[in-house]
């Protein structure tokens, strides 16, 4: 067993006794949070597999196949919860929220036991970084499922579409921090500022509950 | 490879500053309109930015060209969604031949194309552009009913036309600076903003 089930385990177990314990809001919460990490997981797996059969090595695979199946990974929780479960547009927006969260959560630990703390700057910029662009992508698919379309077919072909358009926007940014220097810093802004511009601007105008 | 990121980097920063004049006009009216407008340059300008970082980093364009097809697959979606926005579908219109012109054009070329590429990287663009030059000659053809959204749809076939165009030289010529590709490719840059007074026209009240 590698690392990065060994990291899931020590995640995922005081979750799981959490959800068993909580109620309601509170219990939904983890489990949405507990998804995204789920989710992240095997989206490692799936992206290894397909690398391996693309016959293309990590680094290239990190920007060319793991955008596309992360994306697609993180999206499954949601759709599962809203066709099971029929919430109001909140609650699922709170859910592609925190499973967004979680996945980032996930990949940021791995990222941490993998390449250490060497270099705190670069670590708190990666971190931040990572944690943002997955919520901005998550975001971007959530809004524009629930408040771009009325009907159930524009809804389909419509968040297709955006799953496209998150999909490049995670694979420009993987593009972006697997560099070094000013690229790297560059990149990991982008999605920070995109949540700073939001919270600027946009938040006071665009109510998303 | 230095005449391909030049014009890259011009029609990037083209579709940027249009998607965030949409971006803008989505925030300030609220407007779905201009949020499908703002995504269809997004969509556009990412895929570049793709394929323009691929070209700076690495020195070749990527390996496996999932990521920036999509991007310009989102990129079609996004405007035929402009379209149904600004222009609903004629209940009950005359079956009309000349607007199937478009589809069939599209399947010819992608019949063309598949000597190069494979059935679905060609399959795709043809149903979307087919079905977008469907939409709008469709439209066009109705009249007076969609007169405000006619620049946005003559913009569609200018689109239309100038992919195709530019698709068809890139199999007919080599990649060279005198390259007809290139001269399409800059004026399909050049007509990017034309979308921009188009949806202005089509929400006016």
């Amino acid at each position: 067993m590698n690392s990065i089930e060994n990291t899931y385990i020590c995640l995922a177990a005081p979750l799981l006794l959490a959800i068993f314990c909580l109620r309601r809001n509170g219990r939904r919460m983890l489990i949405f949070l507990l998804a995204g990490m789920t989710a992240c997981l095997l989206s490692a797996y799936i992206s290894t597999f397909l690398a391996g059969a693309a016959a293309v090595d990590m680094a290239t695979a990190s920007h060319e196949i793991a955008p596309a199946v992360e994306e697609i990974m993180k999206l499954l929780p949601l759709l599962f919860y809203l066709l099971v479960f029929e919430p109001d547009k909140k609650s699922a927006m709170t859910g592609a929220l925190l499973v967004a969260v979680g996945f980032a959560t996930f990949e940021n630990v791995c990222f941490l036991t993998a390449y250490g703390t060497s270099e705190l700057p670069r670590l708190l910029l990666r971190g931040f970084g990572s944690g943002a662009m997955h919520v901005v992508c998550g975001m971007i698919v959530a809004v524009g499922m629930f408040f771009l379309w009325d009907q159930v077919w524009l809804r389909i072909v419509g968040t297709f579409a955006l799953l496209c358009f998150v999909i490049t926007f995670h694979a420009v940014f993987n593009l972006f921090v697997g560099q070094t220097g000013a690229v790297f810093w560059a990149g990991s802004s982008i999605p920070l500022a995109m949540v700073a511009v939001y919270l600027l601007f946009l938040h006071s105008r665009v109510d998303l509950s | 490879m230095l005449i391909e990121i030049i014009e890259n980097s011009l029609q990037t920063a083209i579709l940027l500053i249009c998607a965030v004049i949409s971006l803008i006009r989505a925030a300030a009216d609220r407007s779905r309109a201009w949020t499908l407008t703002f995504f269809f340059y997004g969509s556009g300008a990412l895929g570049d930015i793709y394929w323009l970082v691929c070209l700076l980093f690495f020195g070749v364009s990527p390996q496996i060209t999932l990521v920036s097809d999509l991007s310009w697959a989102a990129s079609y979606i996004f405007l035929y969604l402009l379209l149904r926005q600004t222009a609903a579908p004629e209940e009950n219109g005359k079956l009309r031949l000349l607007p199937w012109i478009g589809p069939v054009f599209s399947a010819a070329a992608a019949v063309y194309f598949m000597q190069w590429g494979s059935v679905l990287s060609n399959l795709y663009p043809a149903v979307l552009m087919g079905l977008l030059s469907y939409s709008a000659i469709h439209r066009l053809m109705a009249g007076e009913r969609f007169r405000k959204q006619r620049l946005l749809l003559v913009s569609i076939l200018v689109l239309y036309l100038l992919e195709y165009a530019l698709w068809i030289s890139s199999c007919i010529w080599e990649y060279t600076p005198t390259s007809p590709y290139y001269w399409f490719d800059i004026l399909l840059t050049v007509s990017f903003p034309i979308f921009i007074f188009g949806t202005k026209k089509a929400v006016a009240e």
